[in-house]
C-alpha cells in the first residue's frame, strides 16, 4: 500500500476523532473577567445616572448598579470557597475606552451610547457566565455563574425593549 | 472551467482538512464555547499590503485595546475581543467625533423565533412620516464568521443604510456556532426573510421592494438567502449587496495567500471559524457555503464590495465571475489600501466612505421607482 493511500484511508478516522477536552477558563480567569464586567456595568451606569433625565433609563441604571454589586459579592464569596484570591476587579483596556466614550458624550447622546454599550456588554457577559456555568471546574464558582445567568438574561430582556 | 475550479477546490479543501486535522481534531468541534481552537495552520511569511494611514489607525487602536489573535482563543474568549468597530470608536473619540448612535435612525428589537438569538433589530429613519408611502426594506445579516460578533457590533452599516436609502433595515441576529452549527445560521436567515415578507407592511415597509445585504459571513447569507427565495418562490429581492462574502471554500485562492497575515482577518481565522461552524468537511462543500459552485441562475442584480487587504478578496472576485457566468448582472469593486471590516467605518476611513457611497448609490438605483 502506498503512503498516499494510507493517508487517504487514515483521513476518515481522523475526521471522526472525538473533540478535544474543553479548554475552560481557569477559575482565577473567570473571577477576573466577571469582576471586570461587573465593574464596567457599575461604572458606566453611574456615569449615565449623573446626567440622564429619562426616568426609565434611570431605573435601569440604578438596577444595574445594585445587581452587579450583588453578583460581584457573590463571585467574591465563591472565589474564597474555591481557594482563589483574586486582586480587586479592574477594567480592561476596552472597558476603560468605553467608559471614556460615555464621559465624552452628554445629554440624550450619552443615554443612547450607554444603551448601545449595555447591549453589547450584556451579550458578552452572558457568553462568559453560560460558558463557566456549563463547564467551570471550581464548583462554588460554577454555582455562582449558574445563578448569574438568569440575572444577565433578565437585563437583556429589558434592553431589548430599549 | 468548472472542472478546473472543482479540482482546485478539492485540493484546497484537502489542504484545509490537513491543516485542521494535524493534531487529530477535525474541522469540527463540540458545541461548547470552551472548545479549544484548532492547531494553527503553518506560518506563512507573506507580508500583507500596507493599509492607508486612516485604516492603520483603526488597526492600531484595536491592538491598543488589547486585541489577541482570535485563532488561538476559545469561542467565548474570542467573543470578548475588541472589534474593528471598537477600534473605530476609539479613533473617533480621539478626533472629538461622537460615538453615540445617530439619533436620526431609531431601532426596535423584535423576536422572529423562539431561540433567544432569533431576533432582529429594525432600523427606521426617524424622519419617515407616519402614514407616508411605504419604505423599501433591506434585510441585513451581520458578520463574525458565524461564531463571534452580533447585531450590536455591526450597527454602523444598517444604521447608515436606513438613513441614506430612507429605508427600513432589518438587521437579523441568528444562532451562532459552535452552540448551533451549520446550517442553523442559513435556516435562521431564511426564516427571518420569510418573517420580514410577512411583517414588512405592518412596519410601513413595502414587501415588494426588498433588498438583501450582509457583510462577511452575512454577505454569504445575503446571497444564500436570495437563492433560497428563488428556490421557494418567495418574493425576490430587487438587489443583493454582498460585502466581502465568504463564498469560495478553496483555501488556495490568491488572497488567502497574499493576505494570509492581514488584520483584522487572517487566513488562520477562516480555518478557526470553519472548525466551529462546520459539522463535517462536507459542509464546506455545501453550495450554501461554497457559493461559487451553487446554481446562481436567476438571482437579482448584485453588488459585491471587497477590500484589497483581505483573505476573502478572492471569494468576492470569484463569486462575481460565477454570477456573471450565470447571467446575473453584477458589479464588483475591490477598494485599495483597506482591510476586512473597513465597510461601515466611513466616519474615520476614507476608503470606507467611498465604498459606502458606492454601495448606497447602487442599491438606491435598484429600489428607485
Amino acid at each position: 500500500m502506498t503512503k498516499t493511500m494510507m493517508l487517504l484511508l487514515a483521513l476518515p478516522a481522523t475526521l471522526v476523532a472525538l473533540p478535544a477536552a474543553a479548554q475552560v477558563m481557569a477559575p482565577a480567569d473567570y473571577v477576573a473577567i466577571a469582576g471586570a464586567s461587573d465593574l464596567y456595568e457599575i461604572t458606566s451606569s453611574r456615569i449615565v445616572l449623573e446626567t440622564t433625565t429619562d426616568p426609565a433609563l434611570r431605573r435601569f441604571a440604578q438596577m444595574m448598579v445594585t445587581h452587579h454589586a450583588k453578583t460581584t459579592a457573590d463571585v467574591k464569596a465563591a472565589a474564597a470557597k474555591s481557594g482563589v484570591a483574586p486582586p480587586p476587579p479592574a477594567l480592561n483596556p476596552l472597558q476603560t475606552e468605553l467608559v471614556a466614550e460615555l464621559q465624552a458624550e452628554s445629554g440624550p447622546a450619552r443615554d443612547a451610547a450607554y444603551i448601545a454599550q449595555q447591549k453589547t456588554a450584556h451579550g458578552q457577559a452572558l457568553a462568559v457566565q453560560k460558558a463557566y456555568a456549563k463547564e467551570g471546574t471550581a464548583p462554588a464558582l460554577k454555582a455562582a455563574a449558574t445563578r448569574t445567568v438568569p440575572v444577565v438574561q433578565s437585563h437583556i430582556a429589558m434592553l431589548m425593549k430599549m | 472551467m468548472n472542472r478546473s475550479i472543482a479540482t482546485q477546490s478539492a485540493h484546497g479543501l484537502l489542504g484545509l482538512a490537513l491543516l485542521t486535522t494535524s493534531a487529530g481534531v477535525l474541522a469540527q468541534s463540540s458545541n461548547s464555547v470552551n472548545a479549544p481552537p484548532p492547531p494553527p495552520p503553518p506560518a506563512v511569511s507573506t507580508a500583507p499590503a500596507k493599509p492607508a494611514a486612516d485604516m492603520q489607525a483603526v488597526l492600531d487602536a484595536m491592538a491598543a485595546l488589547g486585541a489577541q489573535p482570535i485563532e488561538r482563543l476559545t469561542p467565548v474568549k474570542a467573543r470578548l475581543q475588541p472589534t474593528a468597530a471598537d477600534g473605530a470608536h476609539a479613533v473617533m473619540r480621539r478626533q472629538g467625533v461622537s460615538t453615540a448612535p445617530d439619533p436620526t435612525v431609531t431601532t426596535k428589537d423584535i423576536a422572529y423565533g423562539s431561540d433567544a438569538m432569533q431576533y432582529a433589530r429594525v432600523y427606521r429613519p426617524a424622519a419617515a412620516a407616519p402614514g407616508g408611502a411605504p419604505l423599501p426594506v433591506v434585510v441585513y445579516y451581520h458578520g463574525g464568521g458565524w461564531v463571534i460578533a452580533d447585531v450590536n457590533v455591526y450597527d454602523a452599516t444598517p444604521r447608515l443604510l436606513a438613513k441614506q436609502l430612507n429605508a427600513i433595515v432589518v438587521s437579523v441576529e441568528y444562532r451562532h456556532a459552535p452552540e448551533a452549527k451549520f446550517p442553523a445560521q442559513h435556516e435562521d436567515a431564511a426564516n427571518a426573510y420569510r418573517w420580514v415578507l410577512r411583517n414588512a407592511a405592518a412596519w410601513a415597509g413595502d414587501p415588494a421592494r426588498i433588498v438583501l445585504a450582509g457583510e462577511s459571513a452575512g454577505g454569504n447569507l445575503a446571497v444564500a438567502t436570495a437563492i433560497y427565495a428563488r428556490d421557494n418562490r418567495l418574493t425576490a429581492p430587487l438587489h443583493i449587496l454582498s460585502v466581502y462574502p465568504i463564498a469560495n471554500s478553496d483555501m488556495t485562492l490568491p488572497s488567502k495567500r497574499d493576505a494570509a497575515n492581514a488584520k483584522p482577518l487572517n487566513t488562520a481565522m477562516l480555518a478557526w471559524f470553519g472548525h466551529y461552524w462546520a459539522k463535517s468537511m462536507a459542509d464546506m462543500r455545501d453550495p450554501r457555503i461554497d457559493l461559487v459552485r451553487a446554481d446562481l441562475h436567476g438571482l437579482p442584480p448584485t453588488t459585491i464590495v471587497n477590500a484589497h487587504i483581505d483573505p476573502l478578496r478572492s471569494d468576492g472576485e470569484t463569486l462575481a465571475a460565477a454570477l456573471r457566468t450565470a447571467g446575473v448582472p453584477v458589479e464588483q469593486r475591490t477598494f485599495p489600501a483597506v482591510t476586512h471590516e473597513f465597510f461601515g467605518l466611513g466616519k474615520v476611513v476614507r476608503g470606507a466612505y467611498d465604498a459606502e457611497n458606492y454601495a448606497v448609490a447602487r442599491v438606491s438605483a435598484a429600489i428607485a421607482r
